[in-house]
C-alpha cells in the first residue's frame, strides 16, 4: 500500500478509536450538548440564551417542513405549557407530509446536476418514495450509485448517475462529494498541494469505479470490462485500479481489457435492452456494487458516516463541524472531532437513519440559541454559540410568502393533517415564485436583482400584496383598530406578536397616512416582507 | 507553509494565515479576502487607474468570421469574395467591409492567434465569457461579474453589470454568469427591451410612498441586525438601498436623452441603439456592458450574411470609438469585440463557413490596450496559427492587465484561492500600453 492511504488510515484511526468519546446510549441531543458546551467551557465562551419560543417554532418550521407557521401554529407553541411541548411540535413536524416534501427539495438540490439530458426517469420521483419511507442513508446511497431500474420501488434512481455520465471526471468528483464530502477534483492534474491525503492515484482510482458505466438509451448501464489508464503529471502512463479514499484497493476479477468475442458479446447484450427499452442487466463484477461494498465497510465506512453528519449539522445550524463541506480531509481538521465521531458512529450504527439523526440535532440547545450575540463581539460560527442567520432557499422564501400574506383566518383552527392538506393547496401556487429567487450556497449574497423585484414587480404586487377577499390585507381593512391591524400584520409576517416599539412606529406610519389606509397598511406589509427578519431563519 | 495551490508563486496568503485571521476576526472576515491580497499587492497608482475603467463587450453570438473581418485571405482558395483594405497603420490590411475602422485602426488592438481548440456553441461561448472551463464543481464568473466585483461599489446607483441580448438565437448558450461570486455579481440581464425589468415604479404606488416604505423596511431591518452579524444579510440590505439609485438610472437606457444628432450618428438599428446605452452607461460608471449581436452562425451563405452584419458592426464600432474619443474617455473605456469562435477557411457545400476554433480573431480598443497593435499570425490559408498562439486565458490575464487588474489576484472559495486566471497565464506584455 502507498504511503498516504497509510497516513490517512492512521489519522481517521486515532481519531475513531472511540476509547474517548461519549458511550453510544446517549440521546443524540444530549452528546450534542456535551460536546459544544465542553468546547464553549474550555474556551471561556459564554454562549447566547436560548431563543424565544415564537422564534424557535419558526426555524423549527422552516427547517423541518419547508414553511414559516400560522399564526395559530404560533400561537398554539406560545401559549403551552406542556414541558414536552418542544418534543411533540418536533414529532409533529417530522410526520406530516411537509417534512418528507422538504427532505426531498433539500436532498434534490444537492443532488441534481446543473446540466442534464433527459432520461427515463426521475430522480425527484425517486427521492420521494426513499425519503418517503424513511430508507436508510446507506440504502439510498446503494439505490443511486447501483441502481436496479426493474424494480419499481428505485424507479427514477438511475438518474442520478446517469445524467453525469457524458462527464466522467465530473460523475466522479460529485459522488465523492456528495456522499463522501470530498472534492477529489484538485486531484485530477496534479496531486493534491495541500492535502497528503489526495493524489492524483485516488482520482484516477475513484474514477475507475465508473468508468464502464454508460447510458444505454436512456438506462444506466455497465460494461464488463475495460480498464482505466492515465498518465500523471509526474511519470508514465499506468493503469488505475479502483481504488477508495481511504486507501484500499480492489482487486476485480474482469479487470482487464476485452476481447475481440467480449466485444461482439456486450454489444448485443446493451443493443437488445436498448431495443427492449430496458435497462441491460449487470456485469458479472460491477465496479459500482464493490464502491458500494467498500465505502460501508470498516474501516473506510468513516467517510460516508461523518458526511451525512456534517452535512445535515451544516444544515440545520448554518455552519459545519467541517468546513467547506467538501474539504472533509487531515489538513481540514472538524471544530468538535469527537462530535463528529460521536454522530457518526451512532448514525451507522442506527442503520443511517437520517430522520433519527435530524430530530436529535434539532432537539440540542445548540440547535436552539438565540441568532443574537451574547456580547458585543459575534463568536466565531464555529462555537455554535449563536444561532446563524439562513436565508432562505427559494422554496421556503415562496411558501413563506404566501403563507404569510393570506388571511390567516383562513387557517382558522385546523391543524394537523387538515392544515396540511390546506398549504399543500398552496404549495403549487407558489413553486412558480420560488424560480424568482436564487438559491444560497457557501458565502451567499443577495443581489440588486432581487431588490428590484420586490420593490417594483407587478408579480409579487398581484401575488403578496393584494387587499380581496381572503388576503391578510383584505383582513386587515375590517380592523377598526389600528394597534391590532398592527399586530396581525407582524404576527402573520414575522410570527411573532409586535413589540411595543413596533406598535409605535407603525402606529405613526398609519397615522400619517389616514386618508388612505389600505395604502399605508400595503406598505407595511411590503416593508415587512422585505426585511431582513423575514428573509431568514433566524 | 505548504506549497501553493497548482504550485503559483503568486499566492499571497498560507492557509494557515488564511485561518488564523479567519478565526480573530469572525465570520466578517470572510466577507471580502481579497483584501488580503490588496495589501499584499498594494500599489495605489494602479487602483486608481484601475477605478476609472470599464468595459464594453460586443458579443458576436453565433461566430463571426476572422476572415470577413480581421484577418481577410484574399486571393487564396478559401479566401471568399471580398478584397482586403488598407487601415491606418502601416502594413495592416482587414476586410473592405471594415472600411470605417479600417480608418481607425490606430486605437485598435487586432489579435489574430486566437486558438482555443473549441468549436461548441455552448462551452465555446461558456470559456470566452469566463476566460477557462469550469472544473467539476466550479463554476468560474465571467469577465462581466469580475469586473463588477473588481470595479463595483457596494453603495453605488448605477448597476455593476449590464448584458443586452435581445434576439433569441444562441441566448442560453452565452448567459451572463456570476459563478462563484453568486448572484449579487449576476448581471442586469435585458432580453426584451432596451429598459431593464422592474427599473421603474409600478403605476400603482406614489413616489412618496415608494421611498417611504423603503425607509420603513431599513429601519425594521436595522433593529433586526442589532446584535447580527452575517455577509449575506449586509448583501440584502445593500441591495435595498441600492434601489432608488437604480430606480434614477433609468434614464440611461433611455437613448431619447441623447440628441438627434448623435443618435443618427450611432444608426437606427437595435444593436446601434443598445450601443448607445453602452457608452452612457459606462460614462455613467457601470464597469461592464455586453451587447450581444445574434446570429452569425453562417454554415450557409456566409458572405451574404457577413455582407449583411460587417457593415453594421463596423460602423456602429466606429460611431462608439469616436464617441468615446470625443468624450475623452477613449483611454479608460475598453471595447472587445468576442465570439465563441471563429469560422472555418474551408467553404461548405452551402457557401457557409463552420464552426472553428483553432485560428481566429479578436479586437480590443482603448481602455489601457495598445492601439494599432496586430499581433499573432495565421498560415496563408488561415487554417493555423503561426505565430503568437494566444488562448482564452491569456487572451482575460491581458484584459486583466490592461485595465490595472492583477491577472493572478485571488478569490477564496471557502479556504481555496482560485486566482483570476490560471496558475502559469501571464499577459501579452506587448499590448498593454
Amino acid at each position: 500500500m502507498r504511503m498516504p492511504g497509510l497516513l490517512l488510515m492512521f489519522f481517521f484511526a486515532v481519531r475513531a478509536s472511540g476509547a474517548e468519546i461519549l458511550p453510544a446510549d446517549r440521546p443524540i441531543e444530549k452528546a450534542v450538548d456535551h460536546y459544544v458546551n465542553a468546547l464553549l467551557k474550555q474556551d471561556k465562551i459564554k454562549p447566547s440564551p436560548l431563543t424565544d419560543d415564537a422564534t424557535l417554532v419558526r426555524r423549527l418550521t422552516l427547517d423541518l417542513v419547508g414553511r414559516i407557521p400560522t399564526a395559530g401554529e404560533t400561537e398554539a407553541y406560545c401559549s403551552s405549557t406542556d414541558p414536552k411541548k418542544r418534543f411533540q411540535l418536533v414529532d409533529r413536524l417530522m410526520e406530516s407530509p411537509g417534512f418528507i416534501r422538504h427532505q426531498v427539495a433539500m436532498f434534490d438540490a444537492m443532488m441534481v446536476p446543473s446540466t442534464s439530458t433527459k432520461g427515463t426517469g426521475n430522480l425527484r420521483e425517486y427521492l420521494s418514495k426513499a425519503l418517503g419511507e424513511n430508507r436508510p442513508w446507506s440504502q439510498i446511497f446503494k439505490e443511486l450509485v447501483t441502481p436496479d431500474e426493474n424494480d419499481a420501488n428505485q424507479k427514477g434512481s438511475g438518474e442520478f448517475l446517469r445524467s453525469r455520465v457524458v462527464d466522467l471526471d465530473r460523475l466522479t468528483n460529485e459522488v465523492s462529494v456528495a456522499f463522501f464530502g470530498v472534492n477529489v477534483s484538485c486531484a485530477q492534474c496534479h496531486d493534491h498541494p495541500l492535502v497528503n491525503d489526495w493524489k492524483q492515484d485516488h482520482f484516477f482510482g475513484m474514477k475507475a469505479f465508473f468508468s464502464r458505466t454508460i447510458d444505454n438509451g436512456g438506462f444506466l448501464a455497465e460494461k464488463e470490462f475495460g480498464q482505466l489508464k492515465f498518465t500523471p503529471n509526474k511519470g508514465t502512463e499506468k493503469l488505475a485500479k479502483p481504488l477508495f479514499l481511504s486507501g484500499k484497493e480492489i482487486t476485480l476479477a474482469n479487470f482487464r481489457e476485452p476481447t475481440g468475442d467480449d466485444t461482439k458479446k456486450e454489444k448485443e447484450r446493451l443493443e437488445k435492452a436498448k431495443a427492449d427499452k430496458k435497462p441491460a442487466a449487470p456485469p458479472s463484477v460491477s465496479a459500482r456494487a464493490k464502491l458500494v461494498e467498500v465505502a460501508l465497510q470498516e474501516p473506510n465506512g468513516g467517510f460516508f458516516s461523518r458526511a451525512i453528519v456534517n452535512r445535515l449539522w451544516h444544515r440545520f445550524t448554518g455552519h459545519g463541524l467541517v468546513n467547506p463541506l467538501d474539504q472533509m480531509h487531515s489538513e481540514n481538521p472538524p471544530s468538535h472531532p469527537e462530535l463528529l465521531e460521536w454522530l457518526a458512529r451512532d448514525t451507522a450504527s442506527h442503520n443511517y437513519d437520517v430522520k433519527r439523526l435530524i430530530r436529535g440535532i434539532v432537539l440540542s440547545d445548540a440547535y436552539a440559541r438565540s441568532s443574537k450575540a451574547p456580547g458585543d463581539t459575534p463568536i466565531p460560527a464555529q462555537y455554535f454559540a449563536t444561532a446563524r442567520l439562513k436565508p432562505l432557499t427559494p422554496y421556503q422564501m415562496a411558501t413563506a410568502l404566501k403563507i404569510a400574506t393570506v388571511d390567516p383566518a383562513s387557517f382558522g383552527k385546523v391543524s394537523g393533517t387538515e392544515l396540511d392538506a390546506k398549504l399543500e393547496g398552496l404549495d403549487a401556487a407558489v413553486r412558480g415564485f420560488a424560480a424568482n429567487i436564487a438559491m444560497p450556497g457557501d458565502d451567499f449574497q443577495i443581489g440588486v436583482n432581487e431588490a428590484l423585484l420586490f420593490s417594483n414587480s407587478s408579480k409579487v404586487f398581484s401575488e403578496f400584496l393584494l387587499d380581496g377577499p381572503g388576503t391578510l390585507l383584505g383582513r386587515a381593512k375590517e380592523s377598526t383598530d389600528a394597534v391590532q391591524a398592527i399586530d396581525l400584520l407582524v404576527r402573520s409576517t414575522l410570527c411573532r406578536p409586535a413589540t411595543p416599539e413596533e406598535k409605535q412606529l407603525l402606529g405613526q406610519y398609519l397615522t400619517k397616512r389616514s386618508d388612505r389606509p389600505a395604502e399605508a397598511c400595503r406598505q407595511i406589509v411590503w416593508a415587512l416582507i422585505t426585511s431582513s427578519e423575514f428573509r431568514f431563519n433566524h | 507553509m505548504r506549497d501553493n495551490y497548482c504550485g503559483s508563486s503568486d499566492h499571497g496568503v498560507t492557509r494557515r494565515g488564511f485561518l488564523g485571521t479567519a478565526a480573530t476576526a469572525g465570520a466578517a472576515a470572510f466577507a471580502d479576502m481579497t483584501q488580503i491580497d490588496q495589501l499584499a499587492h498594494a500599489d495605489v497608482a494602479k487602483e486608481l487607474r484601475k477605478d476609472q475603467k470599464r468595459v464594453i463587450m460586443l458579443w458576436l453570438a453565433g461566430g463571426a468570421s476572422q476572415m470577413e473581418t480581421f484577418d481577410p485571405k484574399p486571393g487564396v482558395a478559401t479566401g471568399g469574395p471580398f478584397r482586403s483594405i488598407q487601415t491606418d497603420v502601416p502594413g495592416v490590411r482587414i476586410s473592405e467591409l471594415m472600411p470605417k475602422m479600417a480608418q481607425r485602426l490606430k486605437h485598435t488592438c487586432i489579435i489574430r492567434s486566437l486558438n482555443t481548440k473549441n468549436g461548441d456553441h455552448g462551452s465555446g461561448a461558456k470559456i470566452m465569457m469566463r476566460g477557462r472551463k469550469d472544473e467539476a464543481n466550479l463554476k468560474y464568473p465571467d469577465l462581466g461579474a469580475v469586473l463588477a466585483k473588481e470595479m463595483g461599489r457596494a453603495d453605488s446607483k448605477v448597476p455593476d453589470y449590464v448584458s443586452f441580448y435581445t434576439q433569441t438565437e444562441g441566448r442560453t448558450f452565452a448567459p451572463g454568469e456570476s459563478g462563484f461570486l453568486g448572484s449579487r455579481y449576476a448581471p442586469m440581464e435585458l432580453t426584451k427591451n432596451n429598459m431593464p425589468e422592474n427599473i421603474a415604479k409600478l403605476d400603482g404606488i406614489t413616489e412618496i410612498d415608494h421611498q417611504q416604505r423603503a425607509d420603513l423596511r431599513d429601519l425594521l431591518s436595522k433593529k433586526f441586525a442589532d446584535g447580527r452579524s452575517s455577509t449575506t444579510m449586509g448583501s440584502h440590505n445593500e441591495a435595498y438601498q441600492r434601489v432608488r439609485g437604480l430606480m434614477a438610472s433609468e434614464k440611461l437606457f433611455d437613448i431619447n436623452q441623447e440628441s438627434a444628432a448623435t443618435r443618427a450618428k450611432y444608426g437606427p438599428t437595435q444593436f446601434a441603439e443598445q450601443c448607445l446605452v453602452a457608452r452612457r452607461l459606462v460614462e455613467a460608471g457601470v464597469p461592464f456592458v455586453r451587447v450581444g449581436r445574434a446570429w452569425w452562425d453562417s454554415h450557409g451563405q456566409n458572405f451574404e450574411t457577413h455582407q449583411e452584419m460587417v457593415p453594421e458592426l463596423d460602423h456602429v464600432m466606429a460611431t462608439l470609438i469616436d464617441d468615446l474619443k470625443d468624450r475623452g474617455l477613449l483611454d479608460d473605456v475598453m471595447i472587445i469585440t468576442l465570439s465563441e469562435f471563429g469560422r472555418t477557411p474551408s467553404i461548405n457545400s452551402s457557401l457557409g463557413r463552420d464552426h472553428f476554433g483553432n485560428a481566429w480573431s479578436t479586437s480590443i480598443t482603448g481602455g489601457g490596450i495598445k492601439g494599432g497593435a496586430c499581433y499573432g499570425q495565421t498560415d496563408p490559408t488561415g487554417n493555423t496559427v503561426k505565430e503568437g498562439e494566444i488562448d482564452a486565458g491569456r487572451l482575460f490575464a491581458t484584459v486583466y492587465k490592461a485595465l490595472g487588474i492583477n491577472p493572478h489576484k485571488n478569490y477564496y472559495v471557502g479556504s481555496r484561492p482560485i486566482p483570476l486566471v490560471n496558475p502559469g497565464v501571464e499577459e501579452v506584455k506587448e499590448l498593454v500600453s
